[in-house]
């Protein structure tokens, strides 16, 4: 932040050209590295050895060799190359990189105040660090929901700042904690049961959340839609309340993983479905925006709360590039549990309910794709297709899990 | 035009159409939702049950039990590969007649129509350095020009690479789907249970409302079956020691795990499930007439024991050798153990009502107290409804068992109306069963007897069945599948992900430039058109004429005089 104030060439230097590109790279080796350590790396891959493995001398060997091969290979590439300069796609990812490095710093940094391993036990798992930051994620996201709802009947620049800060700031927090929360997993049973924060659905859900603000905030900062924030942020607040109602029905303790989950494939496909559905999120939170403004412009066309918001295109294209990101991202998702599927129970498609529901989704989606391209259609039934999207989305995520039966139930409420 | 091939042309258009497409997409998911809400492929009796008799025959006729795999199903999957096929077979043509020829000449009427636009008069410039200037800005698009009469155009294309998306994707779709047909008619996919020291060679899957059988070119043998548990009970690994016997030679013996499936000949053999392979049990029949006579009954699970003496019948249902539960109240800290070995099964005899029973081997035992054996009954033959009942003595020591006799013989001898008399009796029974030499923990033996003495009474049954002994065996629940369509489904796959990116992240976007002499100087006009996207590519405009107009400035002869029309529409 006080970089790119006080000094703007600095900022940019780190963030475009050539600096970018290879720090981009160096990303891109990381990840590899990480990769290869889950599929080459000690005596195999095994859920509850990964963390270990990441953080041990043999984890920096990958990660750093990785990290500084891909930096090297782009250096070398540029001398060869000089004229290829930057890369649009490498000075928008970087900040991604820097983001996630940041949430891991924090994570690092709360692991020294987690209490000591005899203060905490398997069954009883209040005293674990991670509850209090979950604590600290929900008022944040609760605050900059009303901060966003405020914005609308006062448009106030302080207002605007306090909402969008406090959203980043819940995502920073949500996103470390996550980290430590798969830190904490192997506090217990001797890190027998160690496992990514992704295997059940009070997990998912802040990630969920986290996943729905990081896509609103890229739309605020591109496409100044703040009015927007107040749709996605409240469907934010509604997820908070369900999730402190699953901690209070005993959802919340971090539990062992059934033999079918303990696969690299969980942690790549469960997030990246959860990219879909938070981008759908946004959508809807779009589309509800529209119908909001349409009312308006009709029922009150001189109130000052329809100054605040988008117009209508922007919000019909805001809804679209939403669906832009999650429907590729879902559908690459629903693949790889496809694949992960013929690897675990023999077939890459058993019309089980979960995957039978991702494909229903996945056809409203394709739909809402085709009536965007049909000339004729308003703007008022693609809004209502984001909103009703969304519905049979929350049905897919959610309600398969409460009221269906199938291989994915480990998913289900006990 | 022919009448046929005019209604041809109709049948092709429609069925490529995009209102078709939506229709399509929207019945597909409908349906898909039938599927989910009606488990599929359970018993016919359970659907029989559920939905009584009328229902289950409708519901039966539309195949709505094996929903996915019925003709009305597969027909719109067809359909959607026909439509696919068709508007593939419409667009395909067009759209690399379009990549080929791509027109450079555009009409003064539809350059006026394109959204995005701009004009500049200007002088002492020539057209070529015009158009250098434009190409230089703008390095990575692709440059047409051609010269009409005195008029020059130029167009500029990005990202035409679009057009190619859409080909992939749909394209893509029918890949997928053919590689579903394929798996579908030339794969199996079927389960197979062996159990533990033996070998098995056939499948059996659903079909229909019936069940099918294919046998294996070879045989499985399961050596060994085992489950590793978390402390709280949750399994954490199922392993199957597996042995592929073909044609009678041993040739591959490996280890599989749920996520690590064995490969041999084609087939792939996953850890499905496991369940009880036929343990032998034995149990003790306790007689509750009060002459503390025991029977020994020796079964295995799956089989009916039969007690000649009685009648009574016990079908012995499920057994296993580890029950852990929280046993902690609700809201507590959670506190698990494990209650050991259970025998589960329904005793049946005349004049008795049938009921479900799960015996314990071990006596139950909460914060290091013996509170004696317990049992679950659930009189429903439900599992849900289990309740379970404290038998009050151990049953796992014979001396309770005998002491609790002694008490009863005793007590038949007293005065009912006499307080102290089962104090009296109790201390009998103590001398009967132990002579003088009391064990240490007799109080907590007599709290427990006299809690027996309240229960055993009022069983139903002649005598209590309580399990006394097992030899575990499992067997081992496999999937075998053969799948020759899953690498084209992978194909089409990356095809599809890649296709969506490329129609969705990239736009095509087209400049057009004229430049056509106009009163001694040159008119340039510039147009632009994108085809998604507007709110970047308008951004992307403005900053383009604003640079266009740095480097004319010079040139410039006065304000632009067409109307500038930049805003979209
Ligand atoms: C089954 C899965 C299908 C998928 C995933 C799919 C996907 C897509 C996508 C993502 C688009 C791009 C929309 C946009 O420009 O934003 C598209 C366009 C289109 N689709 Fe499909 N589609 C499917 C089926 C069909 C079928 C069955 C038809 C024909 C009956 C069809 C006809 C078209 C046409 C004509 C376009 C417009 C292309 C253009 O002008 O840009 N699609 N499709």
């Amino acid at each position: 932040m006080t970089t790119t104030i006080q000094s703007p060439a600095m900022a940019s230097l780190w963030f475009q050209g050539k600096v970018a590109l290879v720090r981009y790279w160096a990303y891109l080796g990381l990840l590899t590295g990480a990769t290869g350590l889950a599929l080459f790396g000690g005596d195999g891959y095994t859920e509850s050895g990964y963390l270990p493995m990441l953080i041990s001398m043999q984890g920096v060997i990958w990660l750093g060799t990785g990290a500084v091969l891909g930096g090297a290979l782009c250096v070398v590439y540029s001398i060869i190359r000089p004229e290829q300069g930057r890369s649009v796609l490498a000075e928008r990812l970087v900040s991604w990189g820097d983001g996630i490095l940041l949430m891991v710093v924090m994570m690092a940094i709360f692991t020294l105040f987690e209490p000591s391993a005899s203060a905490v036990s398997y069954e009883d798992q209040s005293n674990l660090l991670s509850i209090k930051l979950i604590m600290a994620m929900n008022m944040a996201f609760l605050f900059s929901a009303i901060c966003y709802i405020l914005l609308l009947f006062a448009p106030d620049s302080f207002v605007g700042r306090m909402a969008n800060i406090t959203a980043w700031l819940g995502v920073y927090i949500g996103g470390s904690m996550l980290l430590l929360r798969w830190y904490e997993s192997y506090l217990f049973m001797d890190g027998s049961i160690g496992h990514a924060p992704v295997s059940n659905l009070y997990e998912v859900f802040m990630l969920l959340f986290c996943m729905m603000t990081i896509i609103y905030l890229q739309w605020e900062k591109r496409y100044q839609a703040q009015a927007m924030g107040a749709f996605v942020l409240s469907l934010v607040a509604a997820g908070v309340f369900f999730e402190i109602w699953l901690a209070s029905v005993g959802q919340a303790d971090i539990k062992p993983l059934v033999p079918a989950l303990q696969s690299y494939w969980m942690k790549i496909h469960v997030p990246l479905n959860f990219v879909g559905y938070s981008a759908f999120g946004v959508a809807c939170g779009a589309g509800m925006a529209y119908l909001v403004r349409e009312w308006l412009e009709v029922h009150k066309p001189n109130g000052t709360m329809l100054r605040a918001f988008p117009s209508l295109e922007q919000l019909d294209e805001l809804a679209y590039k939403s669906v832009a990101v999650g429907f590729p991202a879902f559908t690459l998702a629903t693949i790889l549990g496809a694949a992960w599927a013929a690897e675990a129970w023999g077939g890459y498609w058993s019309w089980d309910p979960k995957e039978t529901w991702a494909l229903i989704v996945w056809l409203v989606y394709a739909a809402y794709l085709h009536v965007r391209v049909q000339h004729g259609w308003e703007g008022r039934t693609l809004a209502w297709w984001t909103v009703s999207g969304f519905l049979v989305t929350v049905f897919c995520f959610l309600g398969v899990n409460m009221y269906l039966s199938g291989l994915h139930s480990y998913g289900q409420l006990s | 035009m022919s009448q046929r091939s005019h209604f041809s042309r109709i049948i092709i258009n429609r069925l490529g159409s995009m209102p078709l497409a939506i229709t399509l997409l929207v019945v597909l998911a409908l349906a898909s939702v039938i599927g989910t809400v009606l488990q599929q492929n359970q018993s016919q009796q359970d659907y029989l049950q559920q939905f009584g008799p009328l229902w289950y025959w409708l519901f039966r006729s539309l195949g709505m039990f094996d929903m996915y795999h019925t003709w009305w199903f597969l027909t719109l999957l067809g359909f959607l590969m026909v439509s696919l096929s068709f508007c593939l077979w419409r667009n395909v043509p067009r759209i690399l007649k379009q990549t080929r020829t791509r027109k450079v000449y555009i009409s003064d009427r539809a350059f006026s129509h394109i959204t995005h636009q701009q004009s500049w008069l200007l002088r002492d410039v020539s057209a070529e350095s015009l158009t250098d200037n434009i190409k230089n800005r703008l390095k990575d698009w692709e440059w047409r020009s051609e010269q009409r009469g005195d008029t020059l155009y130029l167009r500029g294309d990005n990202g035409r690479k679009h057009k190619l998306g859409y080909i992939a994707v749909h394209s893509a779709m029918l890949v997928i789907l053919i590689g579903g047909w394929l798996s579908v008619h030339f794969g199996f996919r079927g389960d197979m249970s062996v159990v533990e020291g033996t070998s098995e060679h056939g499948i059996s899957f659903t079909e229909g409302t019936g069940v099918g059988h294919l046998d294996m070119p070879f045989e499985v043998r399961c050596n060994e079956f085992s489950i590793d548990f978390y402390p709280n009970g949750m399994p954490s690994e199922f392993r199957s020691n597996l042995t592929v016997i073909d044609q009678g030679k041993e040739v591959l013996t490996s280890d599989i795990i749920v996520n690590e499936p064995l490969y041999y000949k084609g087939v792939r053999i996953y850890q499905a499930s496991f369940g009880d392979g036929g343990s032998d049990v034995k149990l003790k029949l306790y007689k509750l007439d009060g002459s503390g006579t025991v029977r020994d009954a020796s079964t295995q699970v799956y089989q009916t024991y039969k007690d000649e003496e009685t009648g009574i019948t016990m079908e012995i249902t499920d057994f296993r050798p580890h029950n852990v539960e929280n046993m902690a109240e609700a809201g507590h800290v959670k506190d698990f153990q494990d209650m050991g070995p259970s025998l589960d099964f329904i005793i049946r005899g005349e004049g008795l009502k049938p009921v479900k029973v799960r015996s314990f081997l071990n006596a139950f035992e909460l914060n290091d107290d013996n509170r004696g054996s317990i049992m679950m009954i659930s009189t429903t033959g439900d599992k849900q409804d289990f309740q379970s009942v404290a038998l009050g003595i151990d049953f796992s020591d014979p001396q309770e068992w005998a002491l609790y006799n002694a008490f009863i013989r005793e007590l038949i001898q007293t005065d009912p109306n006499d307080k102290s008399a089962k104090m009296v009796a109790f201390k009998a029974a103590m001398t009967e069963v132990f002579g003088d030499k009391r064990p240490d923990n007799f109080q907590a033996m007599a709290v427990r007897v006299l809690q027996a003495t309240q229960v055993l009474p009022r069983m139903p049954w002649p005598f209590l069945p309580v399990l006394e002994d097992y030899e575990q065996k499992y067997y081992t629940g496999l999937q075998l599948a053969r799948d020759p369509g899953m690498n084209v489904v992978w194909i089409g796959s990356a095809l599809l992900v890649m296709g969506l990116c490329i129609m969705l992240y990239i736009s095509h976007r087209k400049l057009w430039l004229i430049v056509r002499p106009e009163q001694g100087a040159l008119r340039l006009s510039m147009a632009g058109i994108s085809n998604r996207n507007p709110l970047n590519f308008n951004r992307e405009f403005h900053t383009l004429l604003s640079q266009m107009e740095d480097d004319l400035r010079p040139h410039l002869t006065a304000v632009p005089n067409a109307s500038p029309q930049s805003e979209s529409k």
